[in-house]
C-alpha cells in the first residue's frame, strides 16, 4: 500500500475510534448517577470522589475524541484515551480478582449485559488501535 | 515531541472541566454527593417494620443466596433476571405500598441499582434501601 492510500486508512480509523468515545462519553452524559453507580462498583475510591469522576470523564472523553477526530491535540487526545482504557482494564481485572459482579458502564446502559471477557476484548481492541494510531503519527511526522 | 504530548493531554485535562462543572451545577439538586444513598431514601429495619403490612420487601440478591435465607415475605428481584422476575414483583405491587429493596450488607450495590430501575423504569415512587442490608436485618434479629 502506498503512502497516502496508508495515510487516509489510518485517518479512517482514526475517526472511528474517536466516534467510539465521543458515543461512549455521551451515553454517560446523561445518567450521571448511573455512571457513577458503575464506578462506584469497582469499591477503589470513595463516592464524593466517584460522583465527581462521573460528571468529569465522559466530558473528558469526548474532547479526546474530537481532538482524535480533528487533529487537533490529538497526540493528547491518543495518550489520555489510551491511559483511560489501560487504567480501566486494570480495574477491571483487579474487580474480577476480588469477586466483584461488576458493570463496566463504559457505553452507559449498552453496555449493561456485556459479560466481563466481552467488554475487556473490546478495551484489548480499543488499546491496541490507539497504539497504532500513535506510532503511526509518530512515524508520520518523522517521515515529514 | 513527548512532552509535546503530554501538554496537549493537560489541556484537555483542563479544558473538560468547564462543561463538566457546567453540568455539575445543573445536576447539583439530584445527586447525593457525600453518600451512594441519599438519606432519604434509606430506612432502618424498625422504620420498615414499622410500615406493618404497607411494605413489600424486594429481595435484590442472587437467588441461591434468596433461598438459602430472606426476610420473610420478601420478593426476589434481581438485575440477572429483570425482565423474568419484574412481573412477578408487579403483580404483588400496589401504589398504597412501600417497596424496601436490600442486599447482602451495607457495601452492596445492588439494592441500589434494583431500586433505581424501579424507579426509573417502573415509575414506581416511594422505593427506599434497607440500611445495612441482610446483614442489618440478622444484626437486629439477634
Amino acid at each position: 500500500m502506498d503512502l497516502p492510500s496508508r495515510s487516509i486508512l489510518w485517518r479512517i480509523v482514526a475517526l472511528i475510534i474517536g466516534g467510539i468515545f465521543i458515543y461512549a462519553g455521551v451515553m454517560k452524559i446523561f445518567d450521571p448517577v448511573g455512571f457513577a453507580n458503575d464506578i462506584d462498583n469497582y469499591k477503589i475510591l470513595p463516592w464524593p470522589l466517584t460522583v465527581r469522576l462521573a460528571f468529569y470523564l465522559p466530558w473528558l472523553e469526548i474532547l479526546c475524541g474530537l481532538a482524535v477526530i480533528l487533529g487537533l491535540l490529538y497526540r493528547g487526545g491518543l495518550l489520555i484515551l489510551t491511559m483511560l482504557i489501560s487504567i480501566f482494564m486494570v480495574a477491571s481485572v483487579i474487580a474480577k480478582a476480588r469477586g466483584l459482579d461488576i458493570t463496566c458502564g463504559c457505553f452507559g446502559h449498552a453496555s449493561r449485559y456485556l459479560s466481563f471477557f466481552g467488554h475487556l476484548a473490546l478495551d484489548f481492541v480499543l488499546l491496541a488501535v490507539l497504539v497504532a494510531l500513535w506510532f503511526t503519527n509518530r512515524a508520520q511526522r518523522q517521515e515529514l | 515531541m513527548k512532552v509535546s504530548a503530554v501538554r496537549q493531554a493537560l489541556l484537555l485535562i483542563a479544558l473538560a472541566l468547564v462543561p463538566a462543572i457546567g453540568e455539575a451545577i445543573y445536576f447539583r439538586n439530584k445527586v447525593s454527593w457525600q453518600s451512594p444513598i441519599p438519606a432519604s431514601e434509606l430506612v432502618t429495619v424498625e422504620q420498615a417494620q414499622s410500615w406493618g403490612d404497607n411494605v413489600i420487601w424486594v429481595d435484590a440478591r442472587p437467588e441461591n443466596e434468596f433461598e438459602r435465607d430472606h426476610i420473610p415475605g420478601a420478593i426476589l428481584l434481581n438485575e440477572d433476571r429483570w425482565n423474568e422476575l419484574l412481573p412477578q414483583f408487579l403483580g404483588q405491587w400496589s401504589p398504597e405500598k412501600r417497596v424496601v429493596v436490600y442486599c447482602s450488607a451495607q457495601s452492596c450495590n445492588a439494592s441500589r441499582d434494583v431500586a433505581k430501575r424501579l424507579r426509573d423504569e417502573a415509575q414506581l415512587k416511594n422505593v427506599f434501601i434497607l440500611d445495612g442490608g441482610w446483614e442489618g436485618w440478622l444484626k437486629n434479629k439477634r
